[in-house]
């Protein structure tokens, strides 16, 4: 179950709608944060808060692609490995990312740190390869690099 | 007045509907697949594409709703080519496996592709692959063949209200999952599976068992559980059920279903079921033949009565039995053993509770009309969950809600918790007080209505302060000005009250007080009822002091009616109630008792007192399908015809008569047959050939029955008084005994659960509603699981005054810190067991709830 904050988060959010159900998308955003995925605890969570039944609940969240339905990182590395960056070797570095870190493209890396979503195209292709991480971008990627970003994030 | 024209044909209508419902009104079928009667309009499967004359496109006629003056055609080329290719994108994913799919043949899908021709689809991709998921019990989900129609997700949310299931993931991928993804773990309705137009959703119970045309009959019949008395249709092969369906358009359900209706139905054909008379040997049943069994009977009855006199014995009816059945028990304890010692379980709440409230508001009071609970503005519950107790009706609140009626609980209901019910939840043991609170606010707000000064002088000294409730209940006093003000708001106004609240210490002041806050607010009443036939033992006489259609039996005219009707003498003085022959067979008074499809040692509070009572008779009889705990005490054993084998009728708590039919056969006697029998050796000759001629004689002598007939009942409405007036006014005098049962916090209370999977002992021996719920647990709160560190699954010893068990702990948010919950169904884990009573003076109800109970872990 939730913290007390995030119950008067979620709380917060409902009274910015006509109906329970619409609040639903922000608190299951809140839901994922909490959980650090959409766990069936989460779900149930949601449901307990809003009052709206928890099968209805996975039904809405399931319908959206980029909620987290599977257990992931505490960071979300996105790299692009469309023309451009593929042209400029991002291929190598999917294969550095997984000899270092072992993350393996939709995985997460045995230490829970990192998961990795291969991308298509994040509008950098005069600065490729690039990618995300949670929401910064970094470009003009190598694996020297990409070493010293992840460092940032622990 | 709209006119139409459909396929050239002219329609009128009076009001604006569908184009489908104009169509349909006019006997025009149009093809469809999410749309259904029960369900809200959806528009999704594009099949009932029609042409409407000066509107551009083809139209969904199930959400175009009619204009004067439209001209529609259902059927032309265009539209047949258009529903070929819905159907083809349809078929794309679908595995067009019906050689083996259950529902080929009353598929809605191969219907249509089978009229419509399609016979090649374009698409080359491979199809969409998902195994079909039998993690469930009961259900069987094949996402493969699902075409996302949503009647089920439609069904499961806005109709039965449980939203167990919804529409998973997105586009090609769209199927339908319950939240775990395998075991519904829902109320196993089963009406999912009734609106799935293919075999996507199904019942495991028949699987791969029969095709639906090679079904040999099917019987329309009434529901054997609960007091609702839903109409079902009963399919049969080859003399076993193969399945239970409800029927679109009937009074009582309306096509829906509960689990025990549904999936309860294989009590019917169990192994286990008795075949042969038992007589007890040299301390053993041994099997007989019916003519030594019934010469026994007849003998040691005779016997019985001329040492002991006839008030040595006594009978035990049966509220699963029909109305004939029980008819031909009492007439055969009043005339062949001439004791009036006759009584049934339901003495343990509605029987005197129908009394009270009957004497306050005259008979009839509580024969409400089911489905009028879903046009009510406000429904008060208290004294038991409805959805749980009489499934059908807990619909009926839900849709009151959905309505926008207010659904108004004491104490916590879980199957209302989505139904957003303005809830007050009085600490242990302070209804009363929060009663009398609800009783003065309104009588300030309203004042007395003064139609019924016998009551209204009643509630004169009454004046309980609102002040106190906080302190006394632990009621907040804004959650109690809410209640109360939509209470008095209220136009039409129901009270659906459960056994909780009569099985409770005061239990009689309590019926009062919720009386007369319906008397105030003017407000119907409803009584839940537990089984089948309930009220209808009641009308047949099966009582200690009611002749058939509650003719006191101490009033010397209306004995000699039944005198000359039976043309005999009769005994004047009432007779036991059971709990007072469980009494007096303890003292030694009672020397046999008859017992007719009933299971006293499980079903009366106190087992083991129960047990020795009934040890202690130098003869017992019982009749019944299984050997059940109390038949295995006994000295002879009569196997007796089920539900399902036999003509007859119930009689639901609307008071409506209904027919049920025989639908298998079986090799056996009825159980009016069988005591016919007995009274005939007996030298009291009943000479019935079959049902209807005792309910023709019930008819004669039962002024509540006068002119009805099978016939009559068949076309339906058969609400008695059939044709004439109810016979007893309300009262000049009402009694009541003030008392309510002590508090001591930080102690635990035994409380009956009423669980919606299971009934009596008679579900214990339908192996599907065992799979759904197998076990007794005892429910805690979670402050006292933390209390007790205890956690889900810990077995734990519960122990009280009378006897001790060990079972598992299951921690559930509703249930009340001071409570623990057990179910009364499941062998030698019975709440019963653990539970002494008191009985109240006025309604001779047991009082259940002063029984405190102390739980230990067990360690393994």
């Amino acid at each position: 179950m939730f913290r007390e904050t995030a119950i008067k988060e979620i709380e917060a959010i409902r009274e910015q709608y006509p109906t329970a159900r619409a609040a639903l998308l922000p608190a299951i955003y809140v839901a994922q944060r909490e959980f650090g995925w959409l766990s069936p605890e989460a779900y149930e969570s949601v449901s307990s808060v809003l009052g709206v039944p928890r099968a209805t609940v996975r039904g809405v969240a399931t319908f959206y692609a980029m909620y987290k339905h599977r257990p992931m990182g505490r960071h979300l590395v996105q790299l692009c490995t469309n023309v451009s960056c593929m042209i400029l070797g991002a291929e190598k570095l999917v294969d550095f990312l997984k000899n270092r870190y072992g993350l393996e493209a939709g995985g997460m890396s045995s230490d829970g740190r990192f998961s990795l979503v291969i991308m298509e195209c994040i509008g950098a292709c005069g600065t490729a390869p690039a990618m995300l991480v949670n929401n910064d971008f970094y470009e003009n990627l190598t694996e020297k690099y990409i070493e010293e970003i992840l460092e940032k994030y622990r | 007045m709209i006119t139409v024209t459909i396929n050239g044909k002219e329609i009128k209508l009076e009001k604006a509907v569908t184009v489908l419902e104009a169509a349909r009104s006019a006997g025009i079928k149009i093809p469809t697949l999410c749309w259904h009667e029960q369900l809200e309009k959806y528009g999704g499967c594009r099949l009932c594409l029609v042409e409407v004359e000066k509107m551009p496109r083809l139209q969904t006629a199930c959400t175009l709703m009619v204009a004067d003056g439209m001209i529609i055609r259902t059927e032309t080329d265009t539209i047949a080519e258009v529903r070929r290719g819905v159907l083809e994108f349809l078929l794309i994913n679908h595995p067009l496996d019906c050689p083996y799919c259950d529902k080929a043949g009353e598929c809605e899908l191969q219907d249509l592709v089978e009229k419509y021709g399609l016979t090649k689809g374009r698409f080359r991709e491979q199809k969409r692959k998902v195994p079909e998921a039998l993690e469930d019990p009961v259900l069987v989900r094949n996402m493969e063949r699902c075409i996302v129609c949503t009647r089920c997700v439609r069904m499961c949310e806005g109709v039965q209200g449980a939203s167990a299931i919804s529409v998973i993931n997105r586009g090609g991928h769209s199927h339908i999952e319950p939240f775990s993804g395998g075991r519904f773990d829902c109320e196993y309705c089963g009406n999912c599976v009734s609106v799935c137009p293919v075999g996507a959703i199904m019942s495991r119970l028949h699987r791969h068992s029969y095709r639906p045309w090679q079904l040999g009959s099917e019987t329309k019949t009434v529901c054997p559980y609960c007091g609702v008395g839903c109409t079902v249709v009963v399919q049969v092969r080859d003399d076993i059920i193969k399945r239970v369906v409800p029927k679109l358009g009937t009074v009582v359900n309306n096509g829906l279903l509960c689990s025990r209706g549904r999936f309860g139905y294989e009590f019917v054909g169990n192994k286990e079921r008795l075949t042969t008379p038992l007589i007890r040997k040299n301390g053993l049943l041994e099997p007989s033949t019916w003519e030594e069994a019934i010469r026994l009977i007849a003998s040691r009855l005779s016997e019985i009565k001329d040492k002991h006199g006839s008030n040595a014995i006594a009978g035990i009816a049966s509220p699963r039995c029909t109305n004939e059945d029980n008819y031909v028990f009492q007439k055969f304890m009043r005339v062949a053993v001439g004791t009036n010692n006759i009584d049934s379980t339901a003495r343990t709440g509605f029987a005197g509770a129908q009394g009270f409230i009957e004497n306050i508001f005259g008979q009839g009071a509580t024969g409400n009309i089911i489905s009028g609970l879903a046009n009510s503005d406000a429904v008060f519950v208290i004294g038991g969950d409805p959805t749980t107790i009489n499934p059908i009706l807990g619909l009926q609140i839900r849709a009151c809600s959905r309505r926008g009626g207010n659904i108004l609980t004491v104490g916590h209901m879980k199957g209302l918790r989505y139904y957003t019910p303005l809830e007050l939840r009085p600490s242990v043991n302070t209804e009363i007080a929060l009663l009398e609170g609800i009783v003065s606010a309104l009588m300030k707000k309203k004042g007395p209505p003064g139609s019924h000064p016998v009551l209204e002088a009643r509630l004169k000294d009454l004046n309980a302060q609102e002040a106190d409730l906080p302190r006394i209940c632990g009621i907040q006093g804004k959650d109690f000005s809410r209640f109360i003000d939509t209470l008095a708001e209220a136009a039409t106004p129901s009270f659906v009250i459960g056994k909780d609240m009569i099985q409770s210490k005061g239990g009689s002041y309590g019926l009062f007080l919720v009386s007369a806050i319906n008397y105030i607010v003017n407000g119907r009443i409803y009584l839940l009822s537990e089984r089948a036939n309930e009220q209808g033992l009641l009308d047949m006489g099966c009582a200690p002091d009611l002749f058939p259609g509650y003719r006191p039996i101490t009033y010397p005219e209306f004995r000699k009616r039944y005198e000359n009707a039976w043309k005999t003498g009769l005994p004047d003085k009432p007779g036991l109630t059971i709990f007072e022959m469980m009494e007096a067979a303890k003292a030694g008074a009672l020397k046999c008792i008859y017992v007719m499809g009933e299971n006293p040692v499980f079903n009366l509070p106190h087992t083991k007192d129960v047990e020795a009572g009934l040890k202690n008779l130098s003869f017992l009889v019982v009749q019944d399908i299984f050997l059940t705990e109390t038949a295995k005490m006994a000295d002879v054993v009569l196997p007796a015809l089920s539900w399902a084998e036999k003509d007859g009728t119930f009689t639901n708590m609307e008071r409506r008569i209904q027919l049920v039919k025989k639908a298998v056969h079986r090799e056996g006697m009825e159980d009016w047959k069988i005591l016919s029998e007995i009274s005939s050796n007996m030298g009291v000759r009943m000479n019935y050939s079959d049902a209807e001629e005792i309910f023709g004689e019930i008819c004669r002598v039962s002024p509540l029955h006068r002119d009805l007939n099978y016939e009559e009942i068949e076309k339906g409405d058969a609400i008695y008084p059939y044709k004439g007036e109810p016979l007893r006014g309300s009262t000049d005098e009402i009694h009541i005994e003030k008392s309510a049962g002590r508090e001591e916090r930080g102690k635990l209370y035994l409380r009956v659960e009423r669980p919606l999977f299971h009934s009596g002992t008679l579900s214990r021996k339908a192996p599907a509603l065992v799979n759904i719920c197998p076990e007794a647990v005892a429910r805690i709160s979670p402050a006292t699981a933390a209390a007790l560190s205890l956690k889900d699954g810990d077995i734990v010893r519960a122990s009280s005054k009378t006897g001790a068990l060990e079972l598992p702990v299951a921690v559930d948010e509703a249930i009340d810190d001071s409570a623990v919950m057990l179910s009364n169904n499941f062998q030698g884990k019975g709440a019963f067991s653990l539970m002494e009573y008191e009985i109240d003076p006025v309604t001779k109800a047991p009082c259940l709830d002063s029984n405190q109970i102390i739980l230990e872990k067990v360690n393994r």
